[in-house]
């Protein structure tokens, strides 16, 4: 495979100061990576891509901001070959209402599109993992996944998890997975029936949930906060 | 001398009672193989000794070291001495093999063992249970094969030391080979003195970990308790002997109830489950 020109793939780090509106496009070849991190106060975002022929994006959002309101992505999948990784963890708390619409269009054939959406809802908050992956007519040999996990830590807390698929093609490959609970009371007695306490076994189940979100950042000091974040909120 | 005494144990799951006064013993040093046809109640004791939730014990009790440990959650049993290795082990999302396996055997510790210790404790204990030690950073059980799995529960036995071990059915999904190991594993721990209390529906690991007592389970109740010569009998025979016999019927396997859908299954039902509450 010949390597990617360098001038053709972007990495994009935002911490905290994200535009509310941003579009981005990779071009013919190119990549994009697109890390987000927030810690403090956000607002509605709405972020557009659009990926054209064997172009990538990846994106991943560590979300430990106090907020209430929609983020929402819109992928689209232009080119043959292209393909779309997002990963997002989130934490709500309070009584933050947040909303994380994530959807992508395949466009072309053989295109590949992951979501992954995992949140934690605790006190009185509502987490929302929603979106839609659609394939078009024509953009046959497709992947498309959706995952939308939400533990709900509290019972004043809740959370909704609706990944919709809407497919207009035969020969794809398109699944979705959407839970929305409490921890699992077999989890729970796995761990604690070996001497794990019941609050530490909460604690490295939760952790199981938002720290895989650590392994897209690289930078070591940016990791740091977003394990501080995740192990000071549980 | 450890020994966990089980006394007119009766057991509900989702108000079905399951076990009916069970009596058992198994004392440290020595290895209680329990037979019973399937949908008797084995898993169902061994859980109950173990404290799952979902398993209510409405009478009896289970005594180990002369403390009733009915009232304990199933860390402080852990703790106290004694070790589940469950037939389907959960798969953990995202927890790290070797993290989990840090807190647990700290839990059993006054003072956590050094990153040095840890280490090379962990490298000991995958080596011996031939398990590449590249799985110690994969999640808890996830993607796991049958075996890996059952293997992976051999390991943390070895790690936690336990008093008396309690294996549900550790042999299933084993090849030859991973069967060797296990045993392995299983007699060097009765060397060390442990007790056992094993759950198998074949002679092959009994031959293999030398039982030294041999307790059947039939409806709900233990029926025959006896020497390893009935392990034998079992194998050749199965469960008819006993209604001719002793003139015990062997009532119909009775469906286990589901699991509760939870995480890792679908929004929906988990929805329909809790409107039903």
């Amino acid at each position: 495979m010949m390597p990617k020109n360098s001038d053709l793939s972007k990495e994009i780090t935002y911490v905290d100061a994200i535009p509310e509106k941003a579009s981005f496009l990779v071009p013919e070849e190119g990549s994009l990576k697109l890390l987000l991190a927030s810690f403090g106060k956000l607002k509605d975002l709405e972020i557009e891509v659009s990926v054209k022929k064997n172009g990538t994006f990846q994106g991943a959002f560590a979300d430990f901001s106090s907020f209430s309101g929609k983020v929402i992505l819109n992928v689209r999948l232009l080119g043959e070959g292209a393909s779309c990784d997002w990963h997002l963890a989130s934490m709500a708390s309070k009584e933050e209402k947040k909303s994380f619409l994530t959807s992508v269009i395949h466009e072309a054939p053989h295109t590949t599109a992951r979501m992954s959406n995992y949140g934690i809802a605790r006190e009185k908050s509502f987490l929302t993992f929603a979106g839609t992956s659609e394939i078009l007519h024509g953009s046959r040999q497709s992947v498309t996944r959706q995952d939308a996990k939400i533990i709900v830590f509290d019972c004043t807390a809740d959370g909704l998890a609706s990944p919709i698929l809407k497919i207009s093609e035969n020969d794809v490959d398109a699944s979705h997975a959407a839970v929305v609970g409490r921890l699992n009371e077999e989890h729970l007695f796995y761990l604690e029936s070996r001497g794990i306490g019941e609050e530490e076994a909460k604690r490295l189940i939760a952790l199981g949930y938002l720290k895989p979100i650590e392994n897209f950042f690289s930078d070591q000091s940016l990791v740091a906060r977003i394990d501080s974040a995740i192990e000071g909120g549980i | 001398m450890a020994t966990l005494t089980i006394q007119n144990l009766h057991v509900s799951v989702k108000g079905n009672e399951i076990l009916r006064g069970v009596d058992l013993e198994v004392k440290e040093g020595e290895t209680l193989a329990l037979l019973g046809p399937n949908g008797h109640g084995k898993s169902t004791l061994l859980a109950a000794i173990m404290g799952n939730p979902a398993y209510a014990v409405t009478e009896g009790s289970v005594v180990f070291e002369g403390r009733d440990i009915l009232s304990l959650t199933p860390d402080k049993r852990s703790l106290a001495g004694l070790f589940l290795a469950m037939q389907y082990p959960s798969e953990i999302p995202g927890l790290n093999s070797a993290d989990f396996l840090k807190a647990a055997i700290n839990a059993h510790r006054q003072k956590p063992l050094s990153l040095f210790e840890f280490y090379n404790a962990l490298q000991k204990a995958y080596s011996d249970m031939g398990i590449p030690f590249e799985m110690s950073k994969r999640n808890l059980n996830e993607g796991f094969s049958g075996g890996e799995k059952k293997r992976n529960e051999m390991l943390q036995m070895k790690l936690l030391a336990p008093r008396i071990a309690i294996l549900d059915e550790i042999d299933s999904g084993l090849d030859v080979d991973a069967m060797g190991i296990v045993a392995a594993a299983i007699r060097q721990e009765q060397k060390r003195g442990a007790g056992f209390l094993v759950v198998s529906h074949y002679a092959r690991l009994y031959d293999l970990i030398n039982p030294t007592q041999s307790a059947i389970l039939i409806n709900g109740r233990i029926v025959v308790k006896g020497g390893p010569e009935i392990i034998q009998r079992i194998d050749k025979e199965g469960y008819e002997w006993i209604k001719t016999e002793l003139g015990i019927p062997v009532e119909k396997e009775t469906d286990a109830p589901m699991n509760s859908v939870s995480i890792g299954a679908c929004a929906t039902k988990v929805r329909m489950d809790d409107a039903k509450k």
